[in-house]
């Protein structure tokens, strides 16, 4: 018998995960680009007409304005918790974690519904106000982007925390006791010690959310009101109202190339492989 | 309307089946068996065959499919003992066409709309009414045509929360528009239809002319405008549930949504906290066609109609689901306390329009794609 080879012995093992990502993802996206230059004829009309309409182009617009505070929300919010989560609470921390990742275990559809609880008109969060005195009419918290900000924002801050808790549980806290021994001010000591060191993990933090959230559907769709029309909500549409399958295509791929652009430039200012592969 | 049955999967399963028995490789028996197993023909097996007498009438599905079971069916055995069975899987244009094209009829009746009957009557799929049989002056006027002929109809209305509006509710579609007058979000389908004809009567278009206005590029950026200048108040509803919510939670204090709808919330809104005008309505008629070829023969599905046509029994219909009757000798036996929601009630009639089939077949796409950007944009 021959000596299997470590480079064989490393495709054996990568080969299912490989096999179903080739037959039920790449082979049916190959499907939509083909779809998208052929229906309804051949040829480039889809991207035309995707181009020439203001409403694709405002879509992507609300996609990526959505997609971007969400982001940053998500950024300001999960860095306090992973920064608390790492730093002071040692004994709560399972508990914490368990807090974070609680939401994991309920669908995204049921957390948007209850957002929809929550922010109505009579929902939860205007009675109380309107109780206490503060409100005399009801806000509008939702059926508009604030809603689906604040329930996207809720959705995606696991996805913000993990990788920023898992960078700042490796950084020892030796540099920043070193930076206040020599006499730095706490902010100071945070600023340039401590802050640069957990860069890596905001940054994968920032792009898992960017990315999924330019592809989110079911929470714009139910707490947008029909007017945050976020472009897969809008290839819904074609596809299901007007089965344009064409155009829906042809919009799917645009999405495609635009995350893939954003991974791109994002690849300019920081070192992407260091920051998704290699890890402490 | 109201079922969260996947007919389009199911649909096109249906269609893979009538695709296969065309090539060969599906047995008859088989065929009947793959349909029976999807649940598409219930209590339809083999008898189907064997009984040529039973009719099998298709509509929609959800509570539809059982109402029309209990009242025109049922009661259609009872007077004649030929047994009436309703499939709810929906029949699409597509699917009838199917169906006849393969040469495995097994529907006798369908419930179609105004444009899928032209359609289908231009390709000949559909069977001409035979209107020795069945009595044009039964149905309302504008929905007998040669091979479809109208069983029920629905409404896009005006429908209004008094409460929420101070009691200062809107009368027709240019105080919807007056939002200064009547504060509050307003809840228009995701879609144009029945919509840009309110947004036409908004701008003082008397209701005779609206298709006239919409049949003209300007008359169609004018309603869409009209959208735009109110988008700030609007909510989309995707589903007939989901305008039913935004009333039930009072997102919304002024709605254009399905009479059937209407019907519903009348009941479930508290006292005072629901109005409806069909003020500048729009009818959308069924439309019952006959495929080519039924197995029931063509006699017995007019005869079948002619019983759908009993005033009683259509005065049940809108009671139960809020279909409005299409015969006009029925307005007269509503209970009074519906009258103001039968959506074909001589005055409601009298301030609404028909739906044009026409129109949408050649202005649809390009207008949702204006109003979709009339919206976000």
């Amino acid at each position: 018998m021959t000596q299997i080879t470590d480079n064989f012995r490393y495709w054996i093992l990568i080969m299912p995960a490989l096999a179903i990502m080739i037959i039920f993802y790449i082979y049916p996206v190959l499907g939509i680009w083909q779809i998208s230059v052929t229906e309804p004829e051949a040829g480039f009309g889809n991207y035309v007409r995707m181009v020439d309409s203001s409403a694709v182009r405002t879509s992507f617009l609300i996609t990526f304005r959505v997609a971007a505070i969400t982001t940053v929300g998500c950024l300001i919010l999960g860095y306090i918790v992973a920064y608390t989560i790492a730093n002071f609470a040692s004994r709560l921390t399972p508990l914490m974690l368990a807090l974070v990742l609680l939401p994991f275990w309920v669908s995204v559809l049921i957390r948007s519904f209850s957002w929809i609880v929550l922010l109505g008109r009579s929902g939860l969060v205007n009675d109380t106000l309107r109780d206490m005195g503060f409100i005399d009419a009801p806000l509008r918290l939702m059926h508009n982007e604030l809603g689906v900000l604040i329930a996207m924002i809720h959705v995606m801050l696991p996805f913000a925390i993990l990788p920023m808790l898992a960078n700042m549980r490796g950084i020892s806290d030796t540099y920043v006791k070193a930076a206040r021994g020599l006499g730095a001010s706490e902010w100071t000591a945070f600023r340039s010690v401590y802050l640069p060191q957990t860069l890596p993990g905001v940054m994968s933090g920032v792009l898992l959310v960017f990315v999924l959230a330019l592809g989110f559907y079911i929470t714009p769709a139910l707490l947008g009101g029909g007017r945050v029309l976020m472009i897969s909500e809008y290839i819904t549409y074609q596809i299901q109202e007007f089965l344009a399958w064409g155009l829906g295509s042809a919009l799917s791929v645009a999405l495609l190339i635009a995350t893939a652009l954003v991974l791109l430039i994002a690849a300019r200012f920081v070192n992407l492989r260091s920051i998704l592969l290699d890890r402490k | 309307m109201t079922d969260t049955t996947d007919f389009e999967a199911k649909q096109d399963i249906v269609e893979i089946a009538v695709e296969r028995y065309k090539q060969g490789r599906l047995t008859r028996r088989g065929f009947l068996a793959a349909l029976g197993a999807l649940g598409v023909l219930p209590m339809l097996g083999d008898t189907a065959m064997a009984q040529p007498t039973e009719i099998v009438v298709v509509n929609w599905g959800g509570q539809a499919k059982d109402v029309l079971q209990e009242v025109l069916c049922d009661t259609y055995t009872e007077a004649t003992g030929i047994p009436v069975v309703v499939d709810g899987s929906g029949p699409s244009a597509g699917k009838i066409r199917a169906m006849v094209e393969s040469g495995a009829v097994v529907w006798d009746l369908c419930d179609s709309g105004a444009g899928s009957a032209i359609i289908l009557e231009q390709q000949g799929i559909t069977q001409p009414i035979d209107y020795d049989v069945v009595d044009k002056s039964k149905v309302l006027e504008g929905t007998a045509y040669n091979n479809g002929v109208g069983n029920y109809l629905y409404s896009y209305v005006l429908a209004t929360n008094p409460k929420m509006l101070g009691g200062n509710v809107p009368q027709s579609w240019e105080d919807v528009w007056n939002v200064a007058d009547f504060p509050g979000m307003r809840t228009f389908r995701k879609s144009v239809r029945g919509m840009l004809e309110s947004a036409t009567m908004a701008q003082g278009v008397p209701l005779a002319e609206v298709y006239e206005a919409l049949g003209t590029e300007d008359g169609i950026q004018a309603a869409i405008d009209k959208f735009r200048q109110l988008r700030e108040n609007i909510i989309v509803w995707g589903s007939g549930s989901e305008s039913q919510n935004l009333f039930l939670q009072e997102e919304v204090a002024i709605g254009n949504i399905w009479s059937t709808r209407a019907h519903l919330l009348k009941d479930q809104m508290p006292q005072g906290t629901f109005n409806v005008s069909f003020n500048g309505g729009v009818i959308a008629p069924g439309i019952w066609v006959v495929p080519k070829d039924n197995p029931a023969g063509k006699d017995e599905v007019m005869k079948f109609i002619v019983h759908g046509q009993n005033p009683e029994l259509q005065v049940k219909w809108l009671e139960m689901i809020g279909a409005g009757p299409i015969n006009p000798e029925a307005a007269a036996m509503v209970p009074p306390e519906l009258a103001p929601y039968n959506p074909s009630s001589p005055e409601n009639l009298a301030t609404q329009i028909l739906y044009k089939d026409e129109w949408y077949a050649k202005n649809q796409t390009s207008a949702e794609e204006l109003y979709v950007d009339a919206l976000i944009n």
